[in-house]
């Protein structure tokens, strides 16, 4: 098979790690690929330069609030001076980019899989209600506010503690109104309007990461629980499970929206009740986990955009354990200043 | 053969900053030698500098993209444009050429738009402050009033009396739709009955007729679906109103709002990526038009959009006159153009353009105005190449609230010129001298100086 | 003086400081300067000899060389 140069953001493989060394890795282990990986980094301390042996070469970007024509130019001079086939953009602040100009960068001649722009509008936390009843899973109770009046109601509706949450990012636990109140002010200065505020539902979290190949089957996915995070929240261990409430509404939201490209839907299971906290336009840090059980969710997305064959929607094993560990590489200076004086490397 | 000489910079790698687009000349430097084929060097020749200038093929071309996108859409649209946005009378009579009525928000503007030639049947005239005479005025002329408080119906019937008719109005409303902050000081409430209340008055002593409803949900609104609900709730006022006072609302004005594509401080995303487009917001709105209204009902709809037709049509031109190095380590510039020519410098980042080429490496640089004055600062952090003085920077958009809203403060206002659809530069404000500053000032004759007694 | 002797400076314009661990880049002319005030030159010496290596070198160039050194200076360089 022909050599592809696949592009993977978020190599910051640090304490709260982007997913970018995981999906590279499984890339690299795919039989049936040949693939030489291009890192793509915003600051030359992200570790996945340095990583030589899954990463074979790495170009700085301009941040993505430079915009799309800096976006453009810069994908245009890594296709001229190395080759690139694809790109796999794995962080937050880059899928509004990538979603809304798609075709300027197919254009290119570089592959994509991403959601539509549409698709993408269905992360918001004030879209999540109507998401919820649309696939057929519950939601803690949830209340879309514009104004402390309103922040006011909802409190006594919803009831004490709360979660306060952006439409995108953050969110913050308040245990009383005045907290709440101040919760509101603070991200609503940040991130804007509006603001959700939801029931804290109890329960342990669960988590699937899937990816839909947008005319509405699953290419694949995998269920699995936290059992061990970090102080940022983030997961060290884990295990693969079978909920069929949430590998359901998996599939359901694959199929209802057609949705196109990877996401990961974080749940919280109480008993026999399973609610949707979020949705994740994009693959999860974590996404290796499912390589390893056999499920080569990246390997089989490239595979989807190129036409190539692949078992769709593969079983697995309940029961696997994931374990991250650390692990240390000693190195000159030699990349570090070639990222910082020429930017690639 | 000898290298380029670039001015010497160094700069530390810092640790959460370590990227080299930040110091590449490449991505965040822009060059802008021209603006619709006339030379910036040339018009700060001519004209002087700072300098702002009005592109007459920008404003036309959006303001025909705004009223396509909408009349393609709905049968029955105008606009009316907002004075406040832009009340340079060439801009005015550009987009009054393009077939817009006026929208003024106070009797100067309106008296503005009379003296540019608009009859009074052609301006809608909102704001919370009409006076007595100005109301008369403007029931006199035929001009579409949005009422905006209890005291104006009191006025205005006082007016119906003394000119011994019933005059037709329009009312102001406002509610919530979702947009935060909520415009509610103008206009009266729908949410709260506070605008029917307000009709019952009208009926009760007949001497207003409604006859339309006006409502203006705020500017820089990135949310289209926002203009579906303020329509939705206005329609069913409007069928409220209608059925129960046997009255007709022929209009619905649901004001201005629409963004440019201008950089609002604290959003993270290039406005490119941010902000929807045109028919996103006249889908949006059309849908909700069709939705609500009953068959065969098709009242018209007026559009009050400043800022989304104006602000990309106009650039500033300022000079940097020194630079010098501050203790923290960064580089400031100070340019003859400030927060004084630049209000919306409070809340937008301008997009900034360079009038040559610069070599040499990017650093972060603030743009200190020549206001001595520590607010004067209309760039807080770039990444700028290192620039000599004289260098000309350009920046935009600035066509919005910019020339209605600018002070005269220590600094005389600049030249405004318009570069015409065939490249003609015509002065449509003359710059400011001593005379437009001590002509209104009266020195009463005991005060008066004479050095050249001991 | 004595700091700029110890940093590690390659041709492409990356120094890094041992004393500190810290890392700089410095641009073509900046790299000259530096290396110059390394050799124990005078400014009025580097701007002669800065000219004479590089093209279109403005009127006041000694200005430029002393607002270098003075950010050398807020780096605690010089
Ligand atoms: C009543 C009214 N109409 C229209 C506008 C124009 O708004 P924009 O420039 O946001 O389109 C304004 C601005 O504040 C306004 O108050």
């Amino acid at each position: 098979m022909n050599e592809l140069k696949i592009a993977v953001s978020g190599i910051n493989a640090v304490d709260n790690p982007g997913p970018g060394v995981g999906i590279a890795r499984a890339l690299k282990e795919d039989p049936d690929l040949n693939v030489k990986i291009i890192g793509l980094a915003y600051d030359a301390m992200e570790p996945g330069i340095y990583m030589d042996w899954v990463v074979d070469k790495t170009f700085i970007l301009s941040y993505p609030s430079s915009g799309k024509d800096a976006l453009l130019e810069r994908l245009a001079y890594i296709k001229k001076s190395y080759g690139l086939d694809y790109i796999i953009p794995n962080l937050d602040s880059e899928l509004p980019l990538y979603t809304k100009y798609t075709k300027e960068i197919e254009a290119l001649g570089v592959e994509v899989f991403v959601p539509t722009e549409n698709q993408y509008k269905l992360r918001a936390k004030d879209k999540l209600v109507q998401v919820a009843e649309k696939i057929n899973i519950d939601i803690p109770k949830t209340a879309v506010v514009n104004s402390p009046d309103e922040l006011i109601k909802a409190v006594d509706k919803i009831g004490l503690p709360v979660m306060v949450k952006g439409a995108y990012y953050k969110a913050e636990r308040a245990y009383t109104t005045q907290e709440a109140i101040s919760h509101f002010h603070k991200i609503s200065a940040e991130w804007g309007f509006p603001i959700i505020l939801q029931e804290v539902v109890k329960g342990e979290e669960l988590n699937v990461v899937g990816v839909g190949d947008g005319e509405g089957n699953m290419i694949g996915k995998l269920g699995i629980k936290k059992m061990w995070i970090t102080s940022l929240g983030k997961i060290w261990t884990g295990v693969t499970i079978k909920n069929e409430l949430m590998l359901n509404a998996a599939d359901n939201f694959v199929k209802e929206y057609k949705w196109k490209g990877p996401f990961e839907l974080e749940c919280i299971v109480d008993k026999n009740k399973i609610y949707l906290i979020e949705i994740n336009p994009r693959f999860p840090a974590w996404s290796y986990f499912a390589t390893g059980c056999g499920i080569n969710l990246p390997a089989n997305m490239v595979k989807k955009s190129f036409g190539l064959p692949f078992e769709e929607n593969q079983d697995y094993e309940a029961g696997k354990l994931y374990v991250r560990y650390t692990y240390e590489t000693i190195t000159d200076m030699k990349t570090f200043q070639n990222v910082i004086t020429k930017g690639e490397n | 053969m000898a290298k380029k000489y670039e001015k010497p910079v160094i700069l530390k790698v810092q640790t959460g900053m370590m990227n080299k687009f930040g110091s590449s000349p490449y991505y965040t430097r822009k060059v802008r030698t021209e603006i619709d084929g006339v030379a910036i060097n040339e018009l700060v020749e001519k004209f002087g500098s700072p300098l702002f200038v009005f592109s007459e093929t920008a404003l036309r071309q959006k303001y025909r993209a705004y009223y396509n996108s909408f009349s393609t859409r709905y049968p029955n649209v105008a606009f009316g444009w907002s004075y406040k946005t832009n009340y340079l009378p060439a801009v005015c009579s550009i987009l009054h050429q393009e077939g817009a009525i006026a929208e003024v928000v106070s009797e100067m503007e309106y008296d503005k738009a009379r003296s540019i030639g608009i009859p009074g049947d052609k301006i809608i005239f909102n704001g919370p402050y009409k006076n007595l005479s100005a109301l008369e005025k403007a029931v006199k002329e035929g001009a579409m009033i949005n009422i905006d408080h209890f005291d104006e119906i009191y006025d205005l019937e006082k007016v119906a009396d003394k000119l011994k008719k019933k005059i037709k109005v329009g009312m102001r409303v406002n509610m919530d739709t979702g947009i935060y902050p909520q415009w509610s000081r103008f206009g009266l409430n729908l949410d709260s009955g506070q605008a029917m209340d307000a009709v019952k008055r009208m009926v009760s002593k007949g001497k207003l007729v409604l006859n339309g409803l006006h409502c203006h949900i705020g500017t820089f609104i990135l949310e289209p679906n926002a203009y579906a609900v303020e329509i939705e709730k206005m329609i069913k006022f409007g069928y409220e109103v209608e059925e129960k006072f046997k009255m007709k609302i022929e209009y619905y004005d649901i004001g201005g709002g629409f963004p440019s594509k201008s950089k609002l401080k604290g959003t993270y995303q290039e406005p490119d990526v941010m902000i929807p487009s045109v028919d996103e917001y006249a889908e949006s709105i059309s849908t909700s038009l069709f939705r609500n209204l009953r068959g065969g009902d098709l009242p018209k709809l007026y559009l009050e959009t400043g800022r989304a037709i104006v602000d990309e049509a106009g650039y500033l031109i300022t000079s940097i006159i020194a630079s010098k190095r501050l203790p923290d380590g960064r580089k400031s510039y100070i340019a003859d153009a400030g927060v004084n020519l630049l209000y919306t410098s409070f809340w937008y980042k301008y997009n900034i353009e360079i009038d040559r080429q610069v070599d040499g490496t990017n650093e972060p640089a603030i743009i200190n105005g020549p206001l001595c004055m520590n607010i004067d600062v209309i760039e807080e952090g770039r990444l700028l190449p290192p620039m000599e003085k004289g260098t000309r920077l350009i920046l935009s958009p600035v066509g919005a609230y910019n020339v209605t809203q600018w002070m005269q403060f220590i600094e005389f206002r600049p030249n405004v010129v318009l570069i015409g659809t065939n490249k003609e530069v015509d002065i449509i404000r003359e710059a400011e001298d001593l005379s437009d500053i001590t002509r209104r000032e009266k020195l009463p004759e005991r005060l008066k100086l004479n050095l050249n007694s001991p | 003086m004595n700091r700029l002797s110890k940093l590690a400076v390659n041709s492409e314009g990356f120094i890094f400081d041992p004393t500190t661990g810290d890392s700089y880049t410095v641009n073509p002319t900046g790299l000259f300067i530096i290396n110059s005030l390394r050799d124990g030159k005078e400014i009025d010496q580097i701007a002669e000899e800065l000219s004479k290596e590089f093209e279109d070198t403005p009127e006041e160039i000694s200005k430029d060389i002393s607002e270098f050194v003075s950010h050398l200076y807020t780096y605690n360089l010089y």
